[in-house]
């Protein structure tokens, strides 16, 4: 199999890699000779500080360049640049930056000034930038490196434990995109993901950008940060920034790395003799057959399903530009073999990024372009799920090369699908071999994204601008899936044969279960564009400095249409499967659909005033119009925000403080919305069969149809949110140490719920409606430590811990009975209501086992109670045991998150290590729990399970029920190490690159979890539903970790 | 250049250039034909037949069951003892809780019935109907079908809430009763008689149907006089009689025959559309049979039946292992069950899903019964004896001759059960008369007094509306 994967990637290589491979060495040869014409010109001299202190480890780069010195420990520094007329860079943490033109001279002393504030850090507030120290909200920002230390698909992957408030829970299947959350879930089935703003252009995800184009991220947490984006901010916003030319000479960055993926945390399942124990145990007990000692085969099947999977990644980006222009383009593949046979992910993106200055700078136009293009073949993550169940008894295949089943001669006991007269033949369990299901499946998906946007911005004055921004995403995908459904029919028991087949499929004409195949395509194509326009008005008047931003947007979403088709018997080869070529015996399924648009509109305005620096004030109006209330043509609805700052260490009387270098209160009100919320219609039922709409009269018994009422729709409308901030930021030590601490409460205030009606109401169907509120408050604390201890040695570690609390609250009467968190055999695990969490676990307490049928006789149990199954808790002790005793055991999303970051440099070296940890949360092992008998159980379960009266009062034994309880609820918390890298950059040898840096990454090489099964980490179905699967392991994608070697080449 | 002269216009430029208004915002639908596209307009016929069908629900089927006759002294469980049917045997030995699923989806049943009428009636009422006697006619039906339904509600539970008021309080019987008598009063003054509805209608609620529900209803609450008065009604109106064969009751072609005041209507030709499984569930089960085996007669009843030597019902009323039925089926002697209720036996559709057996809910014999009971109450002796010595006679049983009120009394419910097993009525007659706690400790089921009177608000109600109080006991 490794050998198979070895040949995939070689060729994989051969197609997409080899140019860039071939760009790096023909860089080196390029450019290799040019070193002994450079221009030489050095310069040194003496850095000091404001009292003439030398500064050692000040850093010194030519600008435009990464070529650079630091000072010695007498603050001295000796550095060759290409050019007597390049600019130099002097850059140290603490000190205000200074870029000094060497204008030809050879010594150059520098004194450089205390930052008067901490760091001079912009960040992206939405139409407009502003400096960190000058922000009243909450806003976390992540800049390239951080993003692309580790190799991802996409940016979100790599920023798990980075930012406080932000939870990230990712998926490691290829092409698996994270679900982000920001401080809580606020809403049950509105959209939950927050707004992601990529260079002004909304967007739904960013899975289309290559993590090593983007510049940065910058994560608008709080309402007085948000409310700029109103109506679609309720769940936070992310604006991320490309990159864009750094003017001057053009700069190559050439990268790679290749790794090899594999789980993180597999589970160990029970052995042939131990498989054979406890099936024999759990037959005896329900008086079914036994199987014999001795037996032919002892499968894992784990190890015969998964595979090593790999990941391959490069990437090319050329930077430069002259006085008008800066030009970026970057091209990136991406490659990922997953766990399963044949699961793959590729994509390609190509990025242009512009920027033109026209008429004296007074005109400045941005141009960003980007394509995407990925394929993927997804195997079903159900396999994960028949590989834990399916007995060790079952051969993968068996002599004659049939596949494997569970079938058993129940007679003598033995597997087998064949038996002598008068033996019955059965099967141990419902279960299918795992391998056919990745083997008969055979799903593609091409996808092309083309994003941009165009903006100009006009400067009247220096303080006077306006912007129009147009930006545009049209996305198409295709995606088919061919399924052979007469091998699969043959390969689901080893008597079955062609001619079976053939002769049901003549006997039944047309019908199409017997079809020899199905081939199902889809078409779907979507299109959005957004149209931007804001003045900004930015001017000091002595020490009044402000800000005033007003414009409009308005906004197109989801235009376009999805056309899909399914034919029967098309030909076998992949070439010819066309809907065309299906077989006329069958007829063929047409679908299309044009999907409703929907429009927004807004106005904004913003004022950000300070005083000296000192005393801050933002105000934030916005009026948002959407179509999606077009029912009610209620469309409009204003979101106010207020910001305030003091910044405590601009005050006089902190002026002599040396222990602070920067101290500012914060604290923001402020309103958004949520406006992708579900769509809400009457249904009136009406049928032509046999259904309770309809009735017969007379005596000739005719057919009468009527109709119902399902539920009626309510009146929906924005979701909004409320939220209250307050937050403080410090920095001491010289400014080594920064920490930000905030507080915050962020209330849904009408959250819409799928409200079941009341059984005494007249509805029969679940309606939507806004049933109640969402409170979620929480504390984050950001401490970060960095620290130079001499020119060869610095460091840096950053923790940061996010609190968050969730409670469902205000819930209208009558509208509790939301329950969710099925487990496809009837149970389910989760329901809503006041005072818990939103998708709060609730079910049986489990407080033992049955230890004797006596037991069981003399006190409350549920029907069909047998010794050995678990016994629950009669919480109302009314000596009956149902619905009614069951309790809430609080959510599966983590009640805190914490992240560790850290990061060494040591001369040539460079060290980082990543970890993230949750807790407060529960997750539920489905895969444990939903089962039926005859299947197979982990090595854990059956060492501990219960064999007769006495031995264990906890675990269940073989003969156990498949009720959803708290046995199978686990502590969700778990540490991991998400990354560690060690590079090693040459010393700069060569003139004309810049950079050479190998390292060797490891991701995810560490779980702690005393969770039991694959991975504590489960997203669930329909992207995060609280309702749904989130939280419960059935089939997920288990954690994988990937060890990974790269390179980074930066030529000039 | 000169600034801020121009800001005025970049103003305008800005807010001005993209036309943002209401236009902009009401995008139109695409993917789903718009209500104001929609051509089809519903009858308000549609809706009331709508109401009716809410009454072929599988509920009907099995819950039903359970809830009526299984919980009482005529039927067991039946069937296997592992196939419990959910909760028919919680049912069945009187230890269902508040979760029981059989009576939690006959509370919700009901009323989404009551709420299908009430919505017939609003509909239908402001459609615009020019035949002003349709239009009453079949706000009639509707408000027939809600009094049904809430007569059903408010024996089981007691107090209930009126849909039309609140949701999450319980009102006063009394009040309850009072909505449904003034239903039922409303549904006598707009129902035409049986013998006016075109043949191709039968089936729809009728006058006398409605007066028959208020004569019971009136029993229940023990105002004879009204309860003779409506019987009275009914048996003058000259629209009915009795069927003179017993057993041909349930038959296919008495089907809305003479006897009939109202059925359930169903249907065994394709497109079926019966009461669900209703014959199925009850079918014989094992060799030869073609069902589930619930709902049972039991020993206790075929006593009954013998103490009385009245071997037409009994006969006519079980299906006994090993007989040959009327229409020549053989019932194997290893039928799982030694009995089985042959009142809901469709001879044409036997197990199938949908059968041709329509349910009688109300019948001229029972209207006999009413007015024999309730005019004993008052005592007028001859009149109770002439109409219970109808329904005596038909199946050749002595006349009852005692002038003694109790006795008859006695007499009167023992042929209330007789005449009515299997016909889903014996656990409100068991209630109504005060004698379910002896009777059902007799039987060797632990009845509660204070607490089985009443069945328990669902778990589910109560969880959604927890302010709701539940009954006593659970």
């Amino acid at each position: 199999m490794l050998f198979n994967n070895f040949q995939w990637s070689q060729k994989i290589m051969r197609y997409q890699h080899i140019p860039i491979i071939i760009l790096t060495l023909l860089a080196f040869l390029l450019f290799l000779p040019d070193q002994s014409f450079g221009q030489q010109h050095t310069v040194q001299g003496t850095v000091n500080d404001q009292n003439g202190e030398p500064l050692p480890g000040v850093n010194i780069t030519v600008k435009g360049t990464t070529r650079g010195t630091s000072t010695n420990s007498e603050g001295m520094y000796e550095l060759t640049v290409p050019s007597a007329s390049d600019t130099l860079v002097f850059s140290f943490i603490g000190f205000e930056t200074q870029e000094i033109p060497i204008d030809g001279r050879n010594m150059i002393d520098v004194n450089l000034t205390p930052a008067t504030l901490a760091g001079e850090e912009v960040v992206v507030v939405g139409y407009g930038t502003q400096q960190q120290e000058d922000l009243t909200g909450s806003i976390s920002r992540i800049e390239t490196e951080e993003i692309t230390r580790q190799s991802s698909l996409t940016a979100m992957e790599s920023l798990q434990g980075k930012i406080t408030g932000v939870n990230v829970i990712n998926n490691d299947a290829p092409g698996g995109t994270p679900t982000v959350i920001l401080r809580g879930l606020g809403t049950a089935l509105g959209g939950r993901n927050p707004l992601y703003i990529v260079d002004g252009v909304p967007v739904d995800d960013i899975n289309n950008i290559s993590p090593s184009d983007i510049e940065s991220i910058d994560f608008l947490k709080d309402a007085s940060a948000a409310s700029i984006y109103g109506l679609r901010a309720a769940n936070g916003v992310i604006i991320v920034t490309t990159k864009d030319g750094e003017g001057g000479a053009p700069q190559f960055e050439v990268s790679s790395s290749a790794g090899y993926t594999s789980v993180l945390n597999s589970v160990e399942m029970a052995d042939q003799q131990e498989y054979i124990t406890y099936f024999n145990e759990e037959n005896a007990a329900i008086g079914g057959f036994q199987l014999a000692p001795s037996q032919q085969y002892n499968t894992d099947w784990y190890d015969e399903l998964l595979e090593t999977g790999y990941v391959i990644d490069s990437r090319a980006s050329v930077s430069g530009g002259s006085e008008n222009v800066n030009y970026f383009v970057s091209y990136n593949v991406n490659q990922e073999k997953g766990l399963l046979d044949e699961q793959t992910f590729w994509r390609q993106t190509l990025r242009n990024n512009n920027k033109y200055w026209l008429f004296n700078d007074v005109v400045e136009i941005d141009q960003n372009l980007s394509i995407s293009v990925s394929r993927e073949n997804p195997q079903p993550f159900s396999a994960f799920n028949t590989a834990y169940r399916q007995s060790p008894l079952v051969p993968t295949f068996y002599p004659n090369g049939r596949y494997g089943q569970p079938f058993v001669n129940e007679t003598t006991g033995k597997m087998g699908y064949e038996g002598g007269e008068g033996e019955a033949i059965g099967r141990l369990n419902t279960h299918g071999n795992p391998l056919t299901a990745i083997a008969f499946n055979n799903q593609e998906r091409n996808t092309v994204t083309l994003q941009g946007a165009l903006s100009a911005k006009i400067n009247f004055t220096d303080y006077l601008t306006f912007t129009s921004r147009l930006g545009g995403t049209k996305y198409y995908s295709d995606s088919r899936t061919f399924n052979p459904l007469k091998q699969g029919w043959i390969a689901s028991d080893p008597t079955r044969t062609a001619t079976q087949y053939e002769t049901s499929k003549a006997e039944n004409p047309g019908v199409t279960d017997w079809a020899d195949n199905s081939l199902f395509v889809q078409n779907l194509e979507r299109f959005r564009w957004n149209w931007d326009n804001f003045i900004t008005f930015d001017k000091s008047f002595d020490r009044h400095n402000t800000e005033l931003t007003l414009g409009m947007s308005s906004e197109r979403i989801g235009v376009g249409s999805t056309f899909s088709g399914t034919a029967y018997d098309v030909p076998q080869q992949e070439q010819y499967w066309n809907l065309n070529l299906g077989s006329d015996d069958y007829e063929k399924q047409v679908n299309h659909t044009n999907f409703t648009p929907s429009t927004l509109a807004s106005y904004f305005g913003r004022i950000q005033y300070n005083y000296d620096q000192r005393y801050y004030i933002t105000g934030t109006l916005r009026r948002d119009g959407t179509s999606q209330f077009a029912n009610t043509e209620d469309y409009w609805e204003f979101f106010p925000s207020v910001g305030l700052g003091w910044t405590l260490s601009n005050e006089d009387f902190m002026s002599d403080n040396e222990f602070i270098d920067f101290l500012k209160l914060r604290g923001s009100w402020g309103r958004l919305g949520n406006q992708n919320v579900p769509l809400n219609t009457t249904v009136i039922y009406t049928s032509t069969g046999s259904s309770s709409q309809n009735y017969v009269f007379g005596p000739a018994q005719t057919l009468r149809f009527g109709a119902s009422v399902g539920s009626p729709a309510r009146d929906i409308s924005w979701e909004i949110v409320e939220e209250w901030n307050a937050g403080v930021d410090m920095e001491i030590l010289d400014s080594r140490l920064s920490t930000s601490l905030d507080f915050y409460q962020k209330t849904t205030e009408n959250v819409i719920l799928l409200v079941n009606p009341l059984p005494d109401s007249p509805y029969a169907e679940s309606f939507y409606d806004h049933g109640g509120e969402v409170v979620n408050q929480g504390v984050e604390v950001g401490l970060d430590w960095s620290n130079s201890i001499s020119e060869e040695l610095s460091y840096n570690v950053g923790v940061n811990f996010s609190y968050n609390q969730n409670e469902v609250t205000n819930v209208a009467a009558g509208y509790e009975g939301l329950t969710g968190g099925g487990l496809g055999n009837g149970q389910i695990t989760k329901r809503l209501e006041e005072g818990q969490p939103l998708g709060a676990w609730w079910m049986y307490e489990a407080e033992g086992v049955w230890q004797t049928q006596e037991q069981i006789d003399n006190n409350p149990s549920l029907g069909g109670a047998m010794p050995g199954h678990l016994r629950y808790r009669d919480l109302n002790e009314d000596g009956v045991i149902d619905e009614r005793d069951k309790r809430f055991f609080g959510s599966y999303v983590p009640n805190y998150n914490y992240g560790i970051n850290i990061g060494l440099n040591y001369r040539q070296f460079d060290f980082s290590m990543d970890g993230f940890g949750v807790g407060g949360n529960k997750v539920y092992n489905g895969l444990n729990n939903t089962r039926f008998g005859g299947e197979n159980t982990t090595r854990d379960m059956f060492e501990k399970r219960w064999t007769g009266e006495g031995s264990t009062n906890t675990h269940p034994g073989a003969n156990r029920d498949a009720r959803a309880s708290s046995y199978y609820l686990e502590d969700g918390a778990y540490f991991r190490i998400n990354n560690i890298t060690l590079g090693y950059s040459l010393p700069e040898i060569i003139d004309r690159v810049s950079r050479v840096r190998f390292y060797v990454s490891a991701e995810n090489p560490v779980l702690l979890t005393g969770y039991s099964g694959f991975t504590p980490e489960l997203i669930g179905s329909d992207n995060g539903n609280p309702y749904g699967t989130a939280g419960i392991e059935l089939s997920a994608y288990p954690n994988t970790r990937t060890l990974l070697f790269g390179i980074n080449i930066d030529l000039k | 250049m000169n600034t801020p002269k121009k800001i005025p216009f970049l103003l305008f430029l800005t807010f001005l250039l993209v036309g943002c208004g209401e236009d902009f915002l009401n995008v139109n639908s695409r993917e789903r034909v718009a209500a104001v596209d929609q051509e089809e307009i519903y009858r308000p016929d549609e809706f009331v037949i709508g109401v009716y069908g809410n009454f072929t629900e599988w509920e009907y089927a099995f819950s039903w069951l359970g809830v009526t006759e299984i919980i009482s002294d005529n039927a067991d469980k039946g069937s296997s003892p592992s196939d419990t049917g959910t909760d028919k045997h919680l049912l069945d030995n009187l230890q269902f809780s508040s979760t029981a699923p059989s009576i939690q989806a006959m509370w919700t049943i009901w009323y989404k019935t009551i709420g299908r009428a009430t919505n017939a009636i609003e509909y239908t009422e402001s459609f615009g109907l020019s035949d002003e006697a349709y239009k009453n006619r079949l706000i009639g039906e509707a408000r027939f079908l809600r009094a049904l339904s809430y007569f059903y509600l408010v024996r089981y539970f007691g107090d209930v809430p009126l849909q039309q008021e609140d949701l999450t309080q319980r009102v006063p019987e009394e009040e309850v009763y009072e909505f449904i008598i003034s239903d039922l009063e409303s549904a006598i003054a707009s129902l035409p008689l049986k013998s006016e509805y075109p043949t191709d209608e039968l089936g729809r609620a009728t006058r006398g149907a409605a007066q028959a529900l208020l004569s019971k209803v009136y029993l229940e609450r023990e105002n004879w006089s009204e309860a003779v008065n409506y019987a009275d009604q009914v048996i003058n109106s000259g629209e009915y009689g009795l069927e003179p064969n017993y057993e041909e009751i349930w038959r296919e072609h008495s089907e809305n025959g003479i006897e009939s005041i109202f059925e359930i209507q169903a249907r065994g030709e394709s497109t079926a559309h019966g009461v669900q499984q209703y014959s199925q569930t009850q079918g014989a089960r094992g060799p030869s049979g073609w069902g589930w085996g619930f709902n049972t007669p039991t020993q206790d009843l075929v006593e009954a039946y013998d103490s009385e030597g009245d071997e037409i019902r009994k006969n006519a009323t079980i299906i006994f292992a090993g007989e040959t039925l009327w229409d020549g089926r053989e019932v194997s002697e290893n039928v799982e069950n030694p009995r089985y209720n042959e009142k809901a036996y469709s001879s044409a559709n036997a197990g199938a899903a949908d059968s041709d057996k329509n349910i009688r809910v109300l019948r001229y014999a029972e209207v006999l019964l009413i007015k024999a009971e309730a005019a004993n109450e008052l005592g007028n002796t001859g009149a109770a004896l002439d109409a219970l010595n109808q329904v005596r006679e038909r199946v050749e049983l002595d006349p009852v001759t005692t002038s003694d009120q109790a006795q008859l009394r006695r007499a009167i419910w023992k042929e209330r059960r007789l005449e009515l097993a299997f016909e889903h009525d014996r656990w409100f007659d068991l209630l109504r008369t005060g004698q379910a706690g002896e009777v059902m400790r007799a039987h060797g089921k632990d009845f509660v007094d204070g607490k089985h009177e009443l069945f328990p608000i669902p778990e589910e109600q109560l969880r959604q509306t927890p302010e709701m109080r539940q009954n006593p006991g659970y």
